[in-house]
């Protein structure tokens, strides 16, 4: 149908320029800055590797995968508090099982895996049947899985098992062609585990909140819960799946921080949760719900890891300036997000009016 | 000959706690008609619909559907079975694509994903159906509310529904926008498709509609076809009362003598509205008319302090006042009714004498709390005299009917017994019956020395009520026609033209 064809051409470029991807392309454009001016002082002393670029993901990768289920439980305008202490509470279950009972760590990771969708599940479930606030509900969940991990022990359990020790040291190294042969580039870059689980995640999270029913439903029920159910959709499935894969997110978060510090501990990670919101939220996932990308809360990790990464190679400012800039930049997203919103809803009193 | 209807309802019977919602009601609907639904407020219009969309569960009768008896469990039942209802308010979701919003929830699938270029073409086919060429992959809410009502009945229409429900389409659309939903509608209707239209506005119901059903007080007063009936008919046959004794209303009487209420010099907010001179007598009830958009509403904001002048004198009672805020004009006795009773006016989960007792709380400040006991007296008179229709006054205003909200609203303010009271659209959205009540308690309002601006968009009730009109345009006064001798065309001339022809402000 040759009448089509100029309009798709149109298409494109009005498909880019989105009102709703002005958030995402804020983070993406405050990260390039950032890493030029990085890029600029620095690249003498190694600023501009792909060693340093990969380390970037690598060292916030666990905040990474949990900000991907936390993306969606935005998107849908809720919020789980929970998150860090479900990740917590893998960690102490897995290196208890293994190290205490001598489970082979596969089964804790399965019984930690159930643990923690388990409870995200019921969370959900709490959320819409019950109609209690996410807020409160995921801070009661906060605390029960805080204080179940003070109770499996109190004291750091360290972890050493060959399957561990196996996932945490394998290493996938960044090459290069030269002269015949693949060479490790200098210096030496690679991928681990949990750099790898997060990109997978982000790619899952993009496939289901853009390829699936349950994701554009995520969206739905963000825009308006009451249009969503009046529209016929699955409004507390969707919900309570969501915590549910939220949960899923935690445990997978626990493991990879697991296998960062080889322990347990029942006070790591103490305030992850809000580290993950604010991943999701400098990327341009609204608070209010309904807007929301993976690609935003990919860059919103890398903008979070960049900052502490300037410090470092500054040498002489102190490492909580990257507390300090990092709250500057929450700051200003939020700002900026609300002149987006409000931008909007005036240009439609506008439309309304005439 | 039953089995050439589409739809039977027989027998519809539904208890509330206290009351019979619905008692016997019948309802037919045929293929391919218009059929509208008629009644007050509380009459039980919305609840016969919500028994057929599964909302609400019948405790007698039957529903025939196609000759086969349905029980609809829940909305998504009755969509199921292809009965699709658009609501007055847009139930769509703001954030998603117009194509997205007619098609989340059953989306085509390829490939195991969700076929975009699908959703985007069978949208676009369909807005264009509806004579509308717009980029569905744009945001809801990029559009005007005319257009998310358009998308609202692409979504009902695109499944194989058979029978389509509009409840108060058209209460937010202007007059181009209703006559392009009429054609929609006719349409669907040369389709084959039932269409059930609810609407307050008559106009409409004899416009468009083959047949009408009346119920009143839950119960049915008759089916007529649209030929067979008379407007006035219509509506004595929906209130149960003849409509003489409602519309004879007598203008309230204005001293020449009277003092000034209100004065208002060179008021302004720049960039807002600028320029604002007015001046009300004591117990005058001043119209305000124009277009929607002229500046009708931003001036009152203006004058109650909603928006903050920054330029220019307010005085009550002869007396300068700086009012920077709604609070400051609560003090010096004003009271202000929103447009927007449901954004700006009503707090839905609160109770009818918690409501009431808003605005008197605040001028007397939270140091001074009003007894339980004035306040159940305040709102038991009140109930009483605005003839609120409630079971008790601690029932939540949200479940009350829009008239029956606006009713609420009025005592808040009466409660403060103020001096100058601003109604804006006090009766939109509310029917005839209510309507009149609302006209005759204002008027009564002013006989008792109360000052009253009201604005509506509906000439002839401004100019059936005021004592003094004032015409608005692109945010100025731009005339002012005395009530008595005011005509609809005195109006539209000075809107049209935008000076002060010949009537002396």
């Amino acid at each position: 149908m040759p009448e089509r064809l100029p309009e798709k051409r149109q298409s494109l470029a009005s498909r880019l320029l989105k009102p709703q991807f002005v958030m995402v392309y804020a983070t993406i454009g405050i990260f390039i800055l950032i890493y030029i001016y990085g890029a600029v002082r620095y690249s003498s002393i190694g600023f501009t590797t792909l060693r340093t670029f990969i380390n970037m993901f690598k060292d916030n990768a666990y905040y990474g995968i949990s900000a991907v289920g936390m993306t969606m439980v935005l998107i849908t305008g809720g919020i789980d508090l929970s998150v860090a202490s479900v990740a917590c509470l893998t960690g102490m279950i897995v290196a208890y099982g293994t190290t205490v009972l001598g489970y082979h760590p596969a089964v804790c990771m399965v019984v930690a895996l159930v643990v923690g969708v388990g409870l995200g599940l019921l969370q959900g479930a709490a959320i819409h049947y019950l109609n209690v606030p996410p807020f409160i509900t995921t801070l009661a969940g906060n605390f029960l899985a805080r204080g179940v991990c003070s109770l499996i022990s109190r004291e750091s359990i360290s972890i050493s098992h060959p399957m561990i020790d196996a996932l945490a040291g394998w290493k996938w190294y960044i090459k290069k062609y030269v002269d015949g042969e693949w060479v490790k580039i200098k210096p030496i870059a690679f991928i681990n585990v949990n750099l790898f689980v997060f990109i997978l995640m982000i790619v899952l999270g993009t496939i289901i909140l853009h390829r699936t029913k349950f994701g554009r439903n995520i969206y739905a029920i963000g825009g308006n819960e009451q249009s969503a159910k009046l529209m016929g959709l699955p409004v507390g499935k969707t919900k309570i799946l969501v915590y549910g894969f939220n949960g899923f997110c935690s445990v997978l978060a626990g493991l990879a921080y697991l296998l960062e510090v080889k322990s347990g501990w029942n006070l790591a990670l103490n305030g992850g949760e809000l580290e993950a919101i604010s991943c999701a939220v400098i990327g341009g996932t609204l608070l209010t719900g309904g807007v929301g990308y993976m690609i935003g809360t990919l860059f919103g990790v890398l903008l979070k890891s960049v900052i502490p990464a300037l410090i470092t190679f500054n040498g002489s400012l102190l490492s909580w300036w990257g507390k300090i800039a990092t709250g500057g930049l929450l700051a200003l997203f939020i700002v900026i997000q609300r002149i987006v919103v409000t931008a909007s809803e005036r240009r439609k009193d506008a439309k309304v009016k005439t | 000959m039953p089995d050439q209807y589409l739809l039977e309802m027989k027998g519809i019977e539904i208890q509330f706690p206290g009351v019979k919602a619905l008692d016997n009601v019948d309802f037919f609907l045929k293929k391919g008609e218009i059929h509208s639904l008629l009644g007050e407020n509380g009459a039980g219009k919305s609840t016969l619909i919500k028994c057929l969309t599964g909302v609400h569960h019948m405790d007698a009768g039957t529903i025939l559907f196609d000759g086969k008896e349905i029980r609809p469990t829940s909305p998504q039942d009755a969509f199921s079975m292809g009965i699709s209802t658009v609501y007055q308010e847009i139930n769509l979701c703001p954030n998603l694509t117009v194509a997205e919003n007619i098609f989340v929830g059953r989306q085509p699938m390829r490939h195991g994903g969700i076929n975009w270029k699908e959703i985007n073409r069978r949208a676009k086919e369909l807005m264009s159906r509806f004579h509308m060429d717009i980029d569905v992959t744009r945001p809801l809410n990029h559009y005007s509310t005319a257009i998310q009502q358009m998308v609202s009945i692409a979504r009902a229409v695109d499944i194989d529904a058979k029978v389509l429900i509009l409840d108060e389409p058209t209460s937010s659309l202007d007059d181009n926008e209703v006559k392009l939903l009429f054609d929609v509608m006719n349409e669907l209707k040369a389709e084959g498709m039932g269409i059930i239209f609810i609407t307050h506005f008559l106009d409409q119901v004899f416009a468009v509609s083959d047949r009408l059903t009346i119920l009143r007080n839950g119960t049915l007063v008759g089916t007529y076809d649209i030929h067979d009936i008379t407007k006035l008919q219509l509506v004595t046959y929906m209130i149960g009362k003849d409509m003489d004794a409602i519309f004879n209303l007598k203008r309230a009487d204005v001293a020449p003598d009277a003092p000034e209420m209100l004065k208002v010099e060179n008021l302004g907010a720049p960039g807002q509205i600028e320029n604002v001179n007015l001046s009300v007598k004591k117990g005058e009830l001043v119209g305000f008319a124009g277009l929607l958009g002229s500046g009708r509403t931003e001036t009152a904001e203006l004058i109650f302090g909603a928006v903050p002048a920054t330029e220019g004198t307010e005085s009550v009672n002869g007396k300068q006042v700086a009012i920077k805020k709604p609070i400051d004009a609560i003090m010096s006795k004003l009271a202000f009714c929103p447009e927007d009773r449901k954004r700006d006016g009503i707090i839905g989960d609160l109770s009818i004498r918690e409501n009431i007792a808003l605005a008197l709380q605040a001028r007397r400040g939270f140091m001074k709390p009003i007894s339980l006991q004035e306040q159940n007296e305040m709102a038991d008179k009140y109930i009483k005299l605005l003839s609120i229709a409630t079971p008790d006054a601690e029932k939540k205003i949200g479940e009350l009917s829009g008239g029956n909200q606006q009713k609420v609203i009025l005592a808040r303010w009466m409660a403060t017994q103020p001096d100058l009271l601003i109604l804006d659209e006090p009766t939109r959205g509310i029917d005839v019956g209510a309507k009149a009540e609302i006209q005759r308690l204002m008027l009564e309002m002013c006989n008792d020395g109360v000052s009253v601006i009201f604005i509506s968009s509906e000439l002839d009730e401004v100019i059936r009520c005021s004592n003094r009109i004032i015409v608005l345009r692109d945010g100025k006064l731009v005339g002012e026609v005395n009530g008595e001798d005011c005509t609809q065309q005195m109006i539209l001339n000075i809107i049209a033209e935008g000076t002060q022809e010949g009537v002396p402000a």
